[in-house]
Order: structure tokens, then C-alpha cells, then sequence
């Protein structure tokens, strides 16, 4: 019976593919050659007719190949018949396509109905899959209309993984989204990549969805030319031209922050001081410190805030120093939201935790600056799907 | 004053009295005594029209098929339905009759002409009324051009397609009036019976209102129970165009 395991992820291959639609001079998708691994997420990413959109549906053949060839694990899209095809690649459109005359359940069980699937095993697929996107069991006999557009592109989510497809092709799934959904549902497609490992075809128009979603990012200029194919970090790193430089935006350097956490950079040192202790020798160790100020910490070395001279020209260390340790940043933290933290909070220094809230070093306008500069900026990112998400 | 000699028999049987003597506006005596006269008109116009949309529903689903993956048909079909839509629906029963003789047949021929066209229009503009992302969508997820035909573009036409049935219905009810011209009777036989007796023309023009107003409310049900996923003011704005048929005038 088809479907009846679980589909391992499979890589996806272009082969010098070329797309010429009827009556245009100009090929839409010119010569693309590039090999997405199993188990990854390529974002198709470029300006409106710069042929990504074409790229993707040449893969479930809803669009024609009209020269190379696609592979998906190895097979060509040209021997597969077109319907069976794409049931086993998952389909996920902007305007989310939900059949407005079926409920919830019915809308999930598309594929699995068009494999002959028995009832009981739809049924327990089906609630399967709105666990885990977060609804509830009630909302199985609802109509689309009666759903919220966020609750909607999650169900649009679920029908295309209903019959577990080793390929998911999804294009602009969060466009019509207002911003704070669309964060919400990005977040939450990449805990279940995490855990489903599909390869994923994912075509935006919006470099920081490239960014944020892709273990790759293909760009794609006028014309269907691939501009460049790497990861996030190279991509901001080494823009292979001036149209990918222009694309991915003058502000790449904040986008690359966007992709670091806080533990990311070597962090500054502060000198530690403890309640009662004598100010003399902590006076001693602020000298040629890469801090110059003397951090207060509790018997678990957790910030307590930051001695000021007043402080230290008493003999001992007060419990109550004369100013806070805000902003406190995590460890975990992005590290352009921490940036963002201690801008706005006029600090220039922020201590910077551990999970256990203890001290692990302290982050400042410089060691931001010295990392953006530094070789290894672009080498210590770990692929999307590993990073742990910020909510 | 000498009565009518037409008329003579059904006065003088009438229990009416003063009201039937005087030609009043509506003698109900008369309506209830007499009332055995109208139920075979009632059956032939009912007859007349059930059979006239449902032959007129099939042809024009069939021609809307037809038509669906074959674009280039839709402009041709609906200049022909349209020009069996304007001619006049006297000369067309006079035309029929060299071909079909007279009676019923040739009544229900003009009568699913003229409904052709009214529900081929609808079911094309249900079909292509579809959301373009429920068709990419079903196509997308490997459905055949059958299955997503079957599956998502008919069901979703279904309130454009009740609605259409619903306005061919109610002029049809109408123009079958006229069936008796092709010797077909009906209720508009019994309305020329007695032109110049009123309580006549009331009750069986009054008939033919309350047939019509019975066959759109009965749609409407029909199309609450084939569309449960429509909220009720969606549903308001699609049955519009049926509605303006019946609703007077603002």
C-alpha cells in the first residue's frame, strides 16, 4: 500500500534545467543546476519574475520541464506519472487553497482519500496532524471560513504532510500573514523540520525569510540566472556579485546578527566581585582588564550589578551597588536582539548568562564590531534547523 | 342585463351569489366551490415546468462541461443560448408547431430553450468562480482533472448553479402561461378561459405566484443542505440575482 511507512527525506536535484513557456523569447528558468541534500530547506528567493515560483512547480511537474532534468532521490520527475507524483510531495501554497466546502478533517485528508487510505487510519492521521500543529480535536469538523487566517496556513501545512511526503514544496506559504503571525508560523515550520527533516523547497520574495528559513538560499536574478546558491551566513558574507549585494540588502551585517546567538562571540571578561570582599583587591584586578568595571555577583556568580568608583572607595564591597546590571542578556539570545538590548538601554556593557543565570561573560558595542569583522563569523553558524528557535 | 354567453354556465352553477353577478374583485365562495376546475391546469403547469428546467439543467450542464477545459466554446455557446433566449416565446411556439404538432412536447421544447441559457451562464460563472488557490491547491496534491472536477470545482459552483435554476424556475413559471398557445394547457389556458371574469384571473394568476414563490423557497432549502460550509451572508449575496427576480422594487 503506498504511504505505508514513513518516507526518509530524499535529496532533490536540478540538472541544467530550462523552462521556456510559448510564445516568449526568453526562457523563464535558464540552465539552473543545483542539489538540495535530503533532509534540508532551500529557500528560492529573488525579485518578481526571476523565475522561482517556475523552479519550484517543475518538481511536481505542474509545471512542464522543457529542458534538463529534476531528480528526487535519484529519479527523474519526467518517468513519474504527474498525479501520483506530486501525492508524495507535499504542497503548500500562498493563497493556502483550502477547499472552503470541506472541513478541517476532510481538507487534511486530501492525499490520503486520493491514495485509498482505510477511514480509520485517515482518522487517527488526521488527529495526529492537528496535534501537531497545535489545534485542537474540535476544530476537525469546522469549515475553513470559520478559522483564523494563522489556524488556516497551519491546516494548509498539515494537509501537505497528511501522506508523510519525503518533499515539501512550499511557496510563499507566510505571504498573506500579517508580520507577527508570519514570525509565529515560521518558528513553528522549523520546530517540525526539526523534528520531520524534509527536504523543503521554500520560495520567497523576502531575503530575511530566505535568511531565517534556509539551510540554503538559492538567488535567482531576472532572467531564471542562479546568482549564487550557499548558506545564509556566506550569502551575507560573500555576496558573489553586485546584484546579490544589492539584494540581500545594506544592512547585511545587522542580517548576519540576526543568524548569531550571543554564544556565538567571544565575549568580554568582567572582574567578579563578591559581597564583603575587600575593594583594594578588586581595584588591583581592574587594571589592564578588558572591562573596566567590577561586576557584583551573589555565591552563585549571578549578576548583581556594577560597582561604581563611589562603590569601590569604600573598604569593603557593598551588597547594594549603585547601578543595576541591565540589560541581562542570555547566552541564547540573537544576538542582534542583545545588540538591540544594549543600545537601548544606553549600557555599554551587558552582563551575559548561562542557563543557570550564572555570569558567563559580558557583551559590548566592541566585541559586536570585532565579530562582524572577524573570518570565523561566517564559519561558526550551525544550519537553521539546529538552532534553537526564538520565540 | 344579459350575461355572456361564455359565461353563462359558470355563473349560473356558482354559489356566489350577488358577488359572481356583480364580477367582483375575488369571490371566495366561488374560488372554494369551483376550485376542482384549477387542479389539472395546476398539474399541466407544474408538468410544464419541472419538466422544462430539468431538460434545461441537463443540456446546459452538459454544454458547461463541454465547455470547461474547452474555453474557446463559452463565447459561441452563450451567443447561442442567447439568441433562443430573445425570440419571443408566442413565435416560437407558432415555429415549433409544423415540427412537433401541438401539445406538451412542443411546449417543453421552447420552454427549455429559454432556460438554457440562463443556467449555462451560472454554471460557468460557478465554475469559474472557483478560488484560483482551491484549484492549484487540489491539482497541486495530485488530483486528476476528474477528480478535481468532482471533488472541488462542482461543488463549489453549487450556489451559483441553485441560483441560476432558481431565476430559470421562476420565469419559467411565468412564461408557461403562455403554453396554451402550443396546446399545451396550463394555467394560463384557464386565465384566457374567463378573461373579462375577475375572480378567475386572480386565482389562477395568483396560482402561478404561489408556484413560483413554492419552487424558489424549496431551491433555497436545496441549496442550505448542499452547501452547510457557506455562512448565511455569503450565502445571501450569491442567491442575490435570484432574489431581485421576486423582491419589488425598492
Amino acid at each position: 500500500m503506498p504511504g505505508e511507512s514513513s518516507h526518509e527525506a530524499v535529496s532533490v536535484e536540478y540538472r541544467g534545467v530550462t523552462k521556456r513557456y510559448q510564445g516568449q523569447d526568453e526562457p523563464a528558468i535558464r540552465n539552473l543546476s543545483l542539489e538540495v541534500p535530503a533532509g534540508e530547506i532551500c529557500v528560492l528567493v529573488g525579485p518578481s519574475g526571476c523565475g522561482k515560483t517556475t523552479a519550484m512547480r517543475m518538481v511536481n511537474r505542474t509545471v512542464e520541464i522543457t529542458d534538463g532534468d529534476i531528480l528526487i532521490g535519484g529519479t527523474s520527475v519526467r518517468d513519474r506519472e504527474p498525479a501520483k507524483l506530486r501525492r508524495e510531495t507535499g504542497y503548500v501554497i500562498q493563497q493556502i487553497g483550502l477547499f472552503p466546502h470541506r472541513t478541517i478533517a476532510q481538507n487534511i485528508a486530501t492525499v490520503p482519500a486520493l491514495l485509498d487510505w482505510d477511514g480509520d487510519r485517515v482518522k487517527a492521521r488526521v488527529r495526529e496532524l492537528l496535534g501537531l500543529i497545535g489545534l485542537g480535536p474540535e476544530m476537525a469538523d469546522r469549515y475553513p471560513s470559520q478559522l483564523s487566517g494563522g489556524q488556516q496556513q497551519r491546516v494548509g501545512v498539515a494537509r501537505a504532510l497528511a501522506a508523510d511526503p519525503p518533499v515539501m514544496l512550499m511557496d510563499e506559504p507566510f505571504g498573506a500573514i500579517d508580520p507577527i503571525n508570519r514570525e509565529r508560523l515560521q518558528n513553528e515550520f522549523l520546530r517540525l523540520q526539526a523534528e520531520l527533516r524534509k527536504t523543503v523547497l521554500f520560495v520567497t520574495h523576502d531575503i530575511d525569510e530566505a535568511i531565517k528559513m534556509g539551510d540554503r538560499v538559492a538567488v535567482l536574478k531576472q532572467g531564471g540566472v542562479l546568482a549564487q546558491y550557499a548558506t545564509p551566513a556566506e550569502l551575507l558574507m560573500a555576496p558573489s556579485d553586485g546584484f546579490v549585494e544589492d539584494f540581500v540588502g545594506a544592512d547585511r551585517a545587522l542580517k548576519r546578527l540576526a543568524l548569531m546567538r550571543v554564544s556565538d562571540v567571544d565575549l568580554w571578561q568582567a572582574p567578579l566581585a563578591f559581597v564583603g570582599q575587600s575593594t583594594a583587591e578588586i581595584r588591583s584586578k581592574l587594571e589592564g582588564a578588558e572591562v573596566p568595571h567590577a561586576l557584583l555577583v551573589d555565591s552563585e556568580r549571578r549578576p548583581l550589578g556594577w560597582l561604581s568608583d563611589r562603590d569601590l572607595a569604600r573598604d569593603t564591597v557593598p551588597a547594594q551597588p549603585d547601578s543595576s546590571s541591565d540589560p541581562l542578556l542570555d547566552r541564547d539570545d540573537v544576538l542582534r536582539d542583545a545588540l538591540s538590548d544594549l543600545l537601548q538601554a544606553e549600557a555599554q556593557y551587558a552582563p551575559v548568562t548561562d542557563g543557570a543565570g550564572r555570569i558567563a561573560g559580558v557583551l559590548s558595542v566592541e566585541v559586536v564590531s570585532d565579530f562582524l569583522h572577524s573570518p570565523e563569523a561566517a564559519v561558526e553558524e550551525a544550519p537553521a534547523a539546529e538552532r534553537p528557535l526564538a520565540e | 342585463m344579459t350575461p355572456l354567453v361564455g359565461q353563462v354556465e359558470i355563473r349560473d352553477r356558482s354559489e356566489g351569489g350577488g358577488c359572481v353577478a356583480e364580477n367582483g374583485a375575488f369571490c371566495f365562495d366561488w374560488a372554494v366551490d369551483n376550485f376542482d376546475r384549477y387542479v389539472t391546469p395546476i398539474l399541466e403547469h407544474l408538468v410544464l415546468v419541472t419538466a422544462s428546467v430539468a431538460a434545461g439543467f441537463a443540456l446546459a450542464f452538459a454544454l458547461a462541461l463541454l465547455s470547461h477545459r474547452r474555453r474557446w466554446l463559452v463565447p459561441p455557446l452563450i451567443a447561442g443560448t442567447g439568441i433562443l433566449y430573445t425570440i419571443p416565446s408566442v413565435a416560437f411556439f407558432v415555429l415549433l408547431l409544423p415540427i412537433t404538432g401541438r401539445g406538451t412536447i412542443t411546449a417543453i421544447i421552447a420552454l427549455t430553450a429559454y432556460n438554457l441559457q440562463i443556467i449555462y451562464r451560472n454554471i460557468v460563472a460557478g465554475l469559474a468562480n472557483v478560488p484560483a488557490g482551491s484549484r492549484d491547491a487540489g491539482r497541486g496534491m495530485g488530483m486528476t482533472p476528474g477528480q478535481l472536477l468532482r471533488r472541488v470545482e462542482l461543488p463549489l459552483a453549487v450556489p451559483e448553479v441553485v441560483a441560476g435554476v432558481r431565476i430559470a424556475t421562476v420565469s419559467t413559471v411565468a412564461i408557461a402561461t403562455l403554453a396554451f398557445l402550443a396546446g399545451a394547457g396550463g394555467l394560463g389556458e384557464q386565465i384566457y378561459s374567463q378573461l373579462d371574469f375577475k375572480t378567475n384571473i386572480v386565482l389562477a394568476g395568483g396560482l402561478c405566484i404561489v408556484m413560483a414563490i413554492a419552487f424558489d423557497l424549496l431551491l433555497q432549502l436545496a441549496q442550505r443542505l448542499l452547501t452547510p460550509w457557506e455562512p448565511a451572508q455569503i450565502r445571501r449575496r450569491h442567491a442575490a440575482g435570484a432574489d431581485d427576480v421576486l423582491a419589488a422594487p425598492a
